[in-house]
């Protein structure tokens, strides 16, 4: 049943409840309810790398897990390729493939990769004919493929990963969840995942929700961003168009040469201009100044290339500060 | 002061595995429990009425009586922990995200386990026939059809067990009891006969007792008919609590992943 949306959530929510200490005594427990996912409502399309982005405890694995069936949700509906999460779990888990942050430790430690791969190819309903020939595909796609038949347990951190990324791939699923897929590895690795994962979006169409609390990591392979904090949406867009809606000072950076005290002085007074900064941050030649100088709006730029005119003050660099896709993660998660 | 920091530490060492072990009650009071029942059975091994009381029932010595409960006793331990094992929390997520379902799972992850008892069995079995001069007659079909019987009862508690497991994260008191009313009650070690009158009562409604008594039985030269009574009580048993361990099995499972627990060891 193709659908416009390969991911789709209508007020989806997950309440926990867990007991605590309460007072003294060995029983004595009290009951908190944490929303973990809060009246969700989100859309992935077909062929798109959403990522998610939030700060730890925003919900993103319990969602993660609701869309794979781990997790019943108290209300709400969510569709994976147009199937129901709760009503048609078989056909969902046919439409996915998940891989957990912690997903190497659902491997079999004494048997080799190629061995792993085949029980999860069977479990996966993976054609028998095609098993083989697929197992030996993913190995090469992730990059394995010289440690087909090496011991799981002798795999480095990143080598488990990718064969926990291979897994995912192994039925061929026209979604994948990867939640976290970069947690604890090396620079390197992560890189590698990161660039596969581009990769096999742009290759195979496959739909991608990637979630992550690495912002960079989001804002450099992601084609739309949700950030999401206490179990809600508080922001969705393209990685440019959130760091567009940070409504912050506009901020440029000058390097001049022969300005005097007093002239930064007056600057600072000039309409529009509410703080100038002088900074040493790289090396200089003599005579030449380095100043931060921040604007309400971006309309006042003229005024100070008037003034430097004017006060016959000479521009060597200039340069315009763009917010950065972390200025808006913490804007919109502090203000959602 | 050195000796002291020391001794700090081994304090903090034991305080840190005395808390978590406090977290995990089902646990301490199936402990306690296993303590008690354990001591109680050995101390009935040790009556002299035991000979006496095998030989009359199965016209056969106690080696012969001891080998055979041992050997099946090991079969239904692996098979009253095998759903258990299946429990690997990590392992479980990523079976119960494929399209896979619930009864291929259990099944499928007890299969070698049984393959592995059978071997052991037979080595059991060999050995008290070769080393020990012991003497069998076996009913090939009837020790099939008992064998089914016991496995299907004990997967039943199996499945109660884990689910319990799955939900209380460490000590599962129905593996624990059926393993302790096995050696107490379970006509393993000594049959019931020896028991206590009120004992012995406990001893007739406890499945392995039936499973014990018919096994025996069917190596031992007896005909089905023979044992029909003891073999339509356990049948009725195993009718009773495979579908019950299974029911309890999926609600458990259910209300981990419903919980978010499932992978919480």
């Amino acid at each position: 049943m193709p659908t416009e949306n390969a991911i789709e959530t209508i007020n989806l929510t997950k309440t926990f409840e867990s007991t605590l200490p309460n007072g003294g005594g060995f029983f004595r427990r009290k009951t908190v309810k944490v929303n973990a996912v809060d009246g969700l409502n989100l859309t992935v399309k077909r062929g798109e790398l959403f990522g998610l982005l939030g700060p730890n405890g925003a919900g993103k694995t319990t969602l993660v897990k609701m869309l794979c069936t781990l997790l019943p949700p108290d209300s709400g509906i969510a569709l994976i390729n147009g199937f129901d999460i709760v009503k048609q779990q078989m056909q969902v888990k046919r439409s996915l493939g998940t891989l957990f942050s912690v997903g190497e430790r659902g491997f079999f430690w004494r048997l080799n990769g190629y061995r792993n791969l085949e029980f999860f190819a069977a479990i996966y309903n993976v054609p028998r004919r095609k098993r083989h020939d697929r197992i030996l595909e993913v190995m090469k796609l992730v990059g394995l493929e010289n440690n087909t038949y090496q011991i799981f347990q002798k795999y480095s951190g990143g080598m488990k990963r990718k064969l926990a990324l291979a897994r995912t791939l192994l039925p061929d699923p026209p979604i994948i969840m990867l939640d976290e897929p970069t947690t604890g590895l090396d620079a390197i690795s992560s890189r590698t995942i990161r660039d596969f994962v581009q990769q096999t979006v742009k290759e195979t169409g496959k739909t991608v929700l990637y979630t992550t609390h690495y912002i960079e990591e989001a804002a450099q392979i992601c084609t739309k961003i949700g950030i999401l904090k206490q179990g809600k949406i508080v922001a969705y867009d393209t990685p440019e168009a959130l760091k567009a809606k940070i409504k912050k000072d506009e901020q440029i950076y000058l390097v001049v040469e022969d300005i005097s005290q007093p002239q930064i002085e007056k600057m600072r007074t000039l309409q529009g201009v509410i703080e100038v900064t002088e900074k040493n941050d790289l090396p200089i030649m003599a005579g030449q100044r380095e100043l931060y100088i921040e604007l309400q709006t971006v309309d006042q730029l003229p005024s100070i290339f008037d003034f430097l005119f004017e006060q016959k003050i000479k521009l060597v660099n200039f340069k315009r500060e763009e917010p950065t896709l972390e200025d808006a993660f913490i804007e919109l998660t502090r203000r959602g | 002061m050195a000796v002291l920091d020391e001794l700090e530490k081994i304090w903090y060492f034991m305080k840190r595995d005395m808390v978590s072990f406090s977290t995990y009650k089902t646990n301490i009071f199936v402990l306690l429990l296993t303590a008690v029942f354990g001591a109680l059975s050995f101390a009935f091994v040790g009556q002299s009425s035991i000979n006496q009381a095998v030989t009359s029932q199965y016209a056969t010595n106690y080696t012969t009586y001891l080998i055979i409960g041992l050997a099946f006793n090991t079969y239904l331990g692996q098979a009253l922990t095998l759903v258990q094992k299946t429990i690997n929390p990590w392992a479980l997520e990523e079976v119960l995200v494929s399209p896979t379902g619930l009864n291929t799972f259990i099944i499928g992850s007890s299969i070698w386990g049984f393959i592995w008892s059978t071997a052991v069995v037979a080595i059991y079995l060999l050995l008290g026939v070769y080393a020990f001069g012991i003497i069998l007659s076996i009913n090939i079909v009837g020790t099939l059809i008992v064998l089914a019987l016991g496995i299907g009862t004990f997967i039943g508690f199996s499945m109660i067990g884990s689910g319990i497991l799955i939900l209380t994260k460490q000590g599962d008191p129905i593996t624990a009891l059926i393993t302790i009313a096995t050696s107490l009650f379970g006509n393993v070690l000594f049959p019931p006969s020896v028991l206590p009158p009120l004992l012995q009562l406990i001893a007739y409604v406890t499945p392995p007792y039936y499973f014990f008594t018919c096994i025996r039985k069917m190596l031992l030269g007896s005909t089905i008919q023979m044992i029909l009574p003891q073999l339509l009580i356990l049948t009725l048993m195993c009718a009773i609590i495979v579908p019950i361990g299974y029911v309890i099995y999926a609600w458990c499972l259910k209300t981990a992943k419903k919980n978010g627990t499932l992978s919480w060891f």
